[in-house]
């Protein structure tokens, strides 16, 4: 099913690997060179910027393709060919995607163009054919990104699929009418439980890397899914929008107690286990959902105005940090604050200051719109901005 | 994935790619199992330094007229106070290489100290007018800080604070999301010339730094803001009526792209390197569009479509032959 050489596959891992242990200083400099000399890999783009670049490049050529192709099909038979054209596309998409996995092109930012572009026209074909029928795009492109995914290993193809299998679950509890949408949290959360026990049981058995980082996608996609499933928030909106009822002051939705205690005992259960089996993704997944349930509570609960909650919510926080740090500062093995040679990533530190100067940045004097209206960062800094 | 790495460790000991010694060293590295939260209560730090600051901007804005200003002020001047008495207590002095603070919390009080600074000083601005009418006065003396405590402390975060400052006083908003969705260029031409002067001025003060070798690990920041701040201007201005004007901004782009192919390389940066070349490609783009403008493509529009996807493909190789140069470059 894998359209790429097998060896070559083996090889980016290796040379990954090595790359890894360079960095970490297990191995010396000519080392490594001699490494990449001797395997042989695949075209791929390491560097985010450049894959968002080629990727831009590739839909260009993508869209100036299908154009050629409109020129030709609008001057022989509009009507017909309006309603086949984006099947046309996809077809071009997957060309796109085998003429250059041919060549050796891997997560190369080119590919990325072609395959999703082929996905999101099979999405609107179907559409056009259905006229909007949700249940069976979401199935359709489903079955498109899975196929996407076991042949070109291609990682954002796994999370369309596993976006439209969730959508395709959704719309067909709709089916079911309001039975269906009044239970949809349980569902939502029983599936999201069950694929996360089967992907996990999948991970430990696979003999072979390949689809590795694919199911670890799907694995924390599950987990996410299940803490939004029955999140109080979620399931307050969805079921005013969907059910059309409306919460009264003084009454609340039913079962609103398990919603509550749900979306305060997920996240912890989740930070303790991330912590127990050093999962680094669930302790991420963690940290946003437990921001979540604090945005959840301030949406309906005002209980300190804006300015309060900010200024002692970065006290605790600094507290926390404050006190983890010196604890676990002088250990050496297990959970530690100290740098990990093997798995380091300091890309968050080097946005960090693109992040101070888009929250922080002074502006020039003289502006008509009051600073303040930027949300959560609304200092605008050095003084005569604010004189009106 | 730990069952993975040790078997890709193997594998490239079977292979012969590494030594025993280092086999066994890997393998004992990794028998340790470190989880390090080193990021993520890095991140923490800066969240709550992130967090605290706005708190406090908003709960002034808000309270300018109900809480005394002499209560304010004193408050903001004893917390600015206590960070910085914290920081110089502990820093090593100034040095003209790359330095840290012995606990990684410092740097993040020194961000802090810095923006309460300037929320300080703008807030004394706003009451009492120490500055009376010069507005640029008020925006120079927290850029003046905010470059002080950048270099005596080593801060990146604070030297780009610095750095919008510095815009600010001549006049733009160079904060990313301004960047991005500005109309400030089309409003004043006076106001691209300033910009293209403030990137030369960076650029500059780089070439300085490096003479003297004064934080060399600066001149990244200060390349970065100066390419986008020039590159921005002149394609804003690329489509000005005025032939005169959009061919000077077209030299304009078409030098400083050459200046930055140059720096890239001298920096390693391939984060310079990727802007340049979309910057260049939009530029001269744009350069075309403008040089056939007045040709009447009415009776061959058609062959245009054809020719779209062709063009596409020769820059698309055109990119890859760039890329592919500059990454055999810099690991040499």
């Amino acid at each position: 099913m894998i359209v790429y050489n097998k060896k070559m596959l083996d090889n980016e891992v290796l040379r990954d690997e090595a790359d890894v242990l360079y960095k970490g200083g297990f191995i010396s400099k000519e080392q490594k060179k001699f490494i990449e000399k001797e395997l042989s890999v695949l075209k791929s783009q390491n560097n985010i910027l450049v894959r968002i670049g080629f990727f831009l490049l590739g839909c260009l050529l993508f869209l100036s393709i299908c154009g050629a192709i409109s020129v030709f099909g609008l001057q022989t038979e509009e009507r017909a060919y309006l309603q086949i054209c984006c099947y046309l596309f996809a077809v071009v998409g997957f060309i796109g995607a085998e003429l250059l996995s041919a060549k050796n092109y891997h997560n190369h930012g080119l590919d990325d163009a072609f395959i999703l572009g082929a996905l999101l026209n099979l999405g609107i074909a179907i559409a056009i054919s259905t006229e909007g029928y949700e249940a069976v795009i979401a199935f359709f492109v489903a079955l498109g990104a899975l196929f996407m995914f076991l042949r070109y290993l291609h990682l954002p193809s796994m999370l369309v699929f596993c976006l439209a299998a969730t959508a395709f679950l959704f719309f067909g509890m709709f089916e079911f009418g309001d039975i269906g949408k009044a239970i949809l949290p349980f569902t939502a959360m029983l599936f999201a439980g069950i694929f996360y026990f089967l992907t996990k049981k999948r991970i430990s058995d696979i003999k072979e890397n390949y689809y590795y980082n694919g199911l670890l996608l799907a694995n924390s996609f599950c987990l996410v899914l299940f803490y939004l499933s029955c999140n109080y928030l979620v399931v307050r909106e969805l079921s005013m929008e969907l059910l059309g009822t409306e919460v009264k002051p003084g009454t609340d939705i039913p079962f609103a107690f398990f919603f509550y205690v749900f979306t305060f005992v997920v996240p912890v259960v989740y930070l303790v286990q991330a912590l127990k089996t050093k999962d680094r993704i669930m302790l991420w997944i963690s940290f946003l959902a437990i921001g979540f349930s604090i945005y959840t509570i301030r949406f309906y609960y005002s209980v300190l105005p804006i300015e309060v909650a900010l200024t002692l919510g970065g006290v605790v926080l600094f507290a926390i940090a404050y006190f983890s740090i010196k604890k676990l500062k002088e250990k050496e093995s297990g959970l530690t604050f100290k740098p990990d040679r093997i798995n380091h990533t300091d890309n968050f530190l080097n946005a960090e200051a693109l992040i101070v100067a888009s929250t922080f940045g002074m502006k020039p004097e003289v502006k008509t719109v009051s600073p303040m209206e930027f949300g959560g960062g609304g200092f605008s800094g050095g003084g005569s901005s604010e004189s009106f | 994935m730990t069952k993975f790495d040790e078997q890709t460790a193997q594998k490239l000991f079977d292979k012969n790619l590494i030594t025993e010694n280092q086999f066994k060293e890997i393998k004992a590295y990794r028998a340790l199992h470190i989880f390090s939260l080193n990021t993520e209560l890095k991140l923490f730090l800066y969240l709550s330094v992130l967090l605290f600051t706005s708190g406090i901007g908003i709960l002034i804005y808000e309270n300018i007229d109900t809480i005394g200003h002499i209560a304010i002020l004193s408050l903001l001047l004893i917390v600015i106070a206590v960070c910085f008495y914290y920081c110089f207590k502990n820093s090593k002095g100034f040095q003209k290489s790359e330095t840290s603070f012995e606990h990684p919390v410092l740097e993040y009080l020194v961000l802090a100290g810095n923006i309460l600074t300037c929320i300080f000083i703008g807030y004394l601005q706003f009451q009492y007018k120490p500055f009376g009418e010069h507005y640029g006065l008020a925006t120079l003396v927290p850029t003046i800080i905010s470059f002080f405590c950048a270099y005596y402390f080593d801060n990146k975060s604070v030297l780009t604070i610095g750095v919008t400052g510095l815009a600010a006083y001549v006049g733009l908003s160079v904060a990313p999301q301004d960047l991005l969705n500005n109309n400030d260029f089309y409003a004043s031409q006076n106001l691209s010339y300033s910009a293209v002067m403030l990137g030369v001025l960076l650029i500059l003060w780089t070439i300085y730094s490096n003479r003297i070798s004064l934080k060399t690990h600066f001149n990244l920041i200060f390349l970065t803001f100066a390419l986008h701040i020039i590159s921005i201007a002149a394609i804003s201005n690329l489509t000005n009526y005025d032939t005169m004007t959009w061919i000077i901004f077209a030299v304009i782009m078409a030098s400083s792209i050459y200046y930055f192919y140059k720096a890239s390389y001298d920096n390693k940066s391939m984060s310079l390197y990727v802007f340049m070349i979309v910057y260049g490609y939009i530029g001269a783009n744009m350069f075309l569009f403008r040089i056939f403008e007045n040709v009447d493509f009415s009776a061959i529009w058609e062959l245009f479509f054809f020719l779209l996807p062709a063009y596409f493909i020769g820059s698309i190789v055109l990119f890859i032959k760039l890329i592919k140069k500059f990454n055999k470059e810099i690991t040499e």
